[in-house]
């Protein structure tokens, strides 16, 4: 599929704001990633392929410029673009309490994409702040991969939640005169 | 035949309610300088966009009318050959950058890439807009680490580097600081005299001095079209943009019947100097 | 003359570091092949191979002259990974050989594993490391342009690049204009929630203001007219690298295959 040229200008500012979020988060030391704003935002205008393929060159970039690491997470990002666009598509975007649960909802495949990388590749840790939790569920019995899952999907609730509700915000009050060339946004119009 | 033609044109945004455009007709010729002026708001910038061919464009569509170069709606010419026959240039420098070239050269060759012309010619053509638009020294620099007036001259080099026979300049001092701004009206003023020239300005500002014929587009429609005199001293135009200080006094003189009446009106300090035939040596 | 200077041209928020070297100099679908291999690699071999990996990753950096951003990268990634996974494999996740040291159970196989993984990593990480503080950004995308790639792909990778660092910086200024208006970016949990918003929402606004105008100049200037488009200064290659590719990344693909063909 071609996007148009109008969209894929979306998808890289989408990049830009994904990376900036995080780094705002990361200033602010909020326990949250904050880094899928954009990819949620392309999710809502421009469908599950669009925010999908946001998320996956998000890390990549992310990759490039501050962190390899970043590209592990690649798919990861995918899913949560394709699966907001989807939410989007089923019309779980009209309204802001729709999508702060749609957010909530997306942290679920998320997490089942990320938990196997996390644990195959990375041995169960990521080197940030869901260790702790992993770590304090291990000492409690837990096994390595409950752990991970628990304490990741834990924090992406809360964090895709807020995600979804801050892309929602911007999407609702973008110009007409903007959004009216996106007509995948009719699924989110009241 | 005209060059440029704006036939008829209605446009509103979509669920707008009032027509940006109500019936907008106007024609240029080849190597006009014509300047356009509208109020705040008036549809300055979606007049630029559609006499550049970039509208109609996805949802965008005209409610009534065309326009046309050539006797060609612009509907009907592929992008190639629309790029390389007309250009546009906005008034936010940063916006006017591609945003995915890495040097002030990538920047410029990005158009003609896009129309697989042989390297050569491309560095040509990119050596030439340099030339004219004064950036030879940075031609290795990141665009976006470029001041506002860098920028503005490195659009209309890339604009100048699709070698278009009409270039359109919507407000294209309104960010600069003085000093590039006359920088900038310079190098415009060398331009070469076939090119046609659209300049669209929301006040008078000293680019109008490019013009030899201005327009005034208020409510939608074209309400005035003539010399500067004629449309400078247009009531709705003084309502709306006012005047320069020195058309004003001019124009009090004027009315005092101290500046002949066939004199035109100056619009800077150098025009009324000029024809009140002040010598050098007093200036 | 003309965009030959890689040295200006170099960003401060890339990991690209100019040079000379012979990996600077090979074709980046060459340094991209290498890359893939090494990670291929890492995958498959034992503790004793990665480590080896890593080792002379960190020796090709050196000699290449990106040893000392490599490194630092490394260490900044690697440490927190580290310290993670002694923790958890070593001290918490239960295995039948734990022995105790005062008051802790250790367990000998866990840490085998810690170090496992974490050479694995390490290695995988090098071999990216490599790559993108070796090849320019530009130059890859203008190896795949000259692929045929569609420019829309390389859009899509070379705008955020080339943005991130004025928006970057825009992000600071406004922290430190709202910092200096009293906005508590370091208090309670309140107050920095309260913050979020107020840096966010005028660079997202900024992020997407350009959209329509950089849409009509995209346009204007024959974005997508054709499928090819021109590439000038395209980067050198030569058909012992072609031969070197093909090659190696048909390696890269069979280590991966072999050992799982193994176990069947």
């Amino acid at each position: 599929m071609k996007f148009d040229t109008r969209t894929l200008i979306l998808m890289a500012a989408a990049v830009v704001i994904n990376i900036i979020g995080g780094q705002i988060a990361h200033f602010l030391k909020l326990p949250l990633y904050l880094d899928s704003i954009g990819t949620i935002l392309v999710a809502i205008l421009g469908g599950p392929l669009a925010g999908g393929i946001t998320g996956l060159v998000t890390n990549l970039v992310w990759g490039l410029i501050l962190n390899p690491v970043a590209a592990a997470f690649a798919p990861v990002a995918l899913v949560i673009g394709v699966v907001a666009g989807l939410l989007a598509r089923a019309g779980w975007f009209r309204t802001w309490w729709q999508a702060t649960i749609s957010g909530a909802i997306v942290a679920v495949p998320s997490t089942i994409v990320a938990v196997p990388i996390i644990v195959y590749m990375f041995g169960g840790v990521t080197g940030g702040g869901p260790d702790f939790a992993a770590a304090y569920l291990l000492a409690v019995g837990q096994s390595l991969v409950q752990s991970v899952a628990f304490s990741n999907l834990g924090i992406n609730i809360i964090d895709k939640a807020v995600t979804a509700l801050i892309a929602w915000i911007v999407a609702s009050r973008l110009p007409l005169r903007l959004t009216s060339n996106f007509g995948f946004f009719e699924h989110s119009r009241v | 035949m005209a060059l440029l033609e704006v036939h008829d044109l209605v446009f509103l945004f979509p669920r707008a309610k009032t027509a940006v455009l109500d019936g907008v007709s106007l024609s240029v010729e080849r190597g006009e300088r014509v300047a356009i002026l509208a109020p705040n708001a008036g549809g300055k910038t979606t007049l630029a966009r559609w006499l550049a061919g970039l509208l109609p464009d996805g949802v965008l569509k005209a409610e009534r009318g065309h326009v046309s170069m050539d006797g060609k709606d612009w509907t009907e010419w592929h992008i190639a050959e629309r790029s390389a026959a007309i250009q546009y240039v906005g008034q936010v420098p940063s916006q006017q950058m591609t945003g995915c070239a890495f040097t002030v050269f990538e920047e410029i060759a990005f158009g003609p890439c896009n129309l697989a012309l042989p390297e050569a010619e491309i560095r040509a053509r990119v050596d030439e807009a340099m030339t004219v638009c004064n950036l030879r020294h940075l031609v290795d620099r990141d665009p976006f680490t470029l001041s506002g007036g860098e920028q503005q001259r490195l659009s209309i080099a890339a604009a100048l580097a699709m070698k278009p026979r009409v270039l359109v300049l919507d407000e294209p001092t309104s960010n600069l600081d003085p000093e590039s701004r006359d920088d900038l009206l310079a190098q415009l003023e060398l331009l070469p005299g076939e090119l046609t020239i659209v300049v669209l300005e929301v006040a008078l500002r000293p680019s109008l001095a490019l013009a030899d014929r201005f327009l005034l587009l208020d409510g939608g429609r074209i309400a005035a079209d003539g010399s500067a005199l004629d449309v400078l001293t247009h009531p709705r135009c003084i309502e709306t943009l006012g005047m320069t200080a020195i058309t004003e006094a001019a124009w009090r003189i004027q009315g005092a019947g101290g500046w002949e009446s066939g004199r035109p009106l100056p619009l800077t300090l150098d025009d009324a100097l000029q024809t009140l035939k002040v010598p050098d040596a007093v200036r | 003359m003309a965009s030959g200077s890689k040295q200006e041209a170099g960003k401060q928020s890339l990991l690209f570091t100019p040079g000379e070297s012979l990996l600077h100099k090979a074709n980046p679908l060459t340094s991209l092949v290498i890359m893939l291999w090494m990670i291929s690699a890492a995958a498959v071999l034992p503790t004793a191979g990665t480590a080896i990996l890593v080792l002379a990753a960190i020796t090709v950096s050196m000699a290449t002259g990106v040893g000392k951003r490599s490194v630092k990268r490394l260490l900044l990634t690697m440490t927190p990974i580290g310290v993670a996974l002694i923790v958890v494999h070593g001290l918490l996740i239960e295995r039948p050989d734990e022995t105790n040291i005062g008051f802790i159970a250790v367990s000998p196989d866990g840490l085998d594993y810690a170090l496992k993984v974490f050479m694995r990593v390490a290695a995988m990480l090098m071999a990216t490391l490599l790559f993108v503080t070796t090849t320019h950004p530009s130059e890859m995308l203008k190896a795949l342009d000259q692929r045929g790639v569609p420019p829309g792909v390389g859009y899509l990778v070379a705008s955020p690049l080339l943005l991130i660092e004025p928006f970057s910086d825009r992000a600071k200024a406004i922290r430190d204009a709202q910092r200096v208006r009293g906005l508590d970016l370091t208090g309670s949990w309140k107050a920095r929630i309260t913050a979020l918003p107020v840096l966010l929402m005028p660079l997202i606004t900024l992020a997407l203001s350009d959209l329509d105008q950089r849409a009509s100049i995209l346009s204007g200037r024959a974005f997508r007219a054709y499928p090819r488009r021109t590439v000038i200064n395209a980067p050198h290659d030569s058909t012992f690298q072609v031969w070197f590719r093909r090659i190696l990344l048909a390696i890269a693909i069979l280590q991966l295959g072999i050992p799982l063909l193994w176990r069947f």
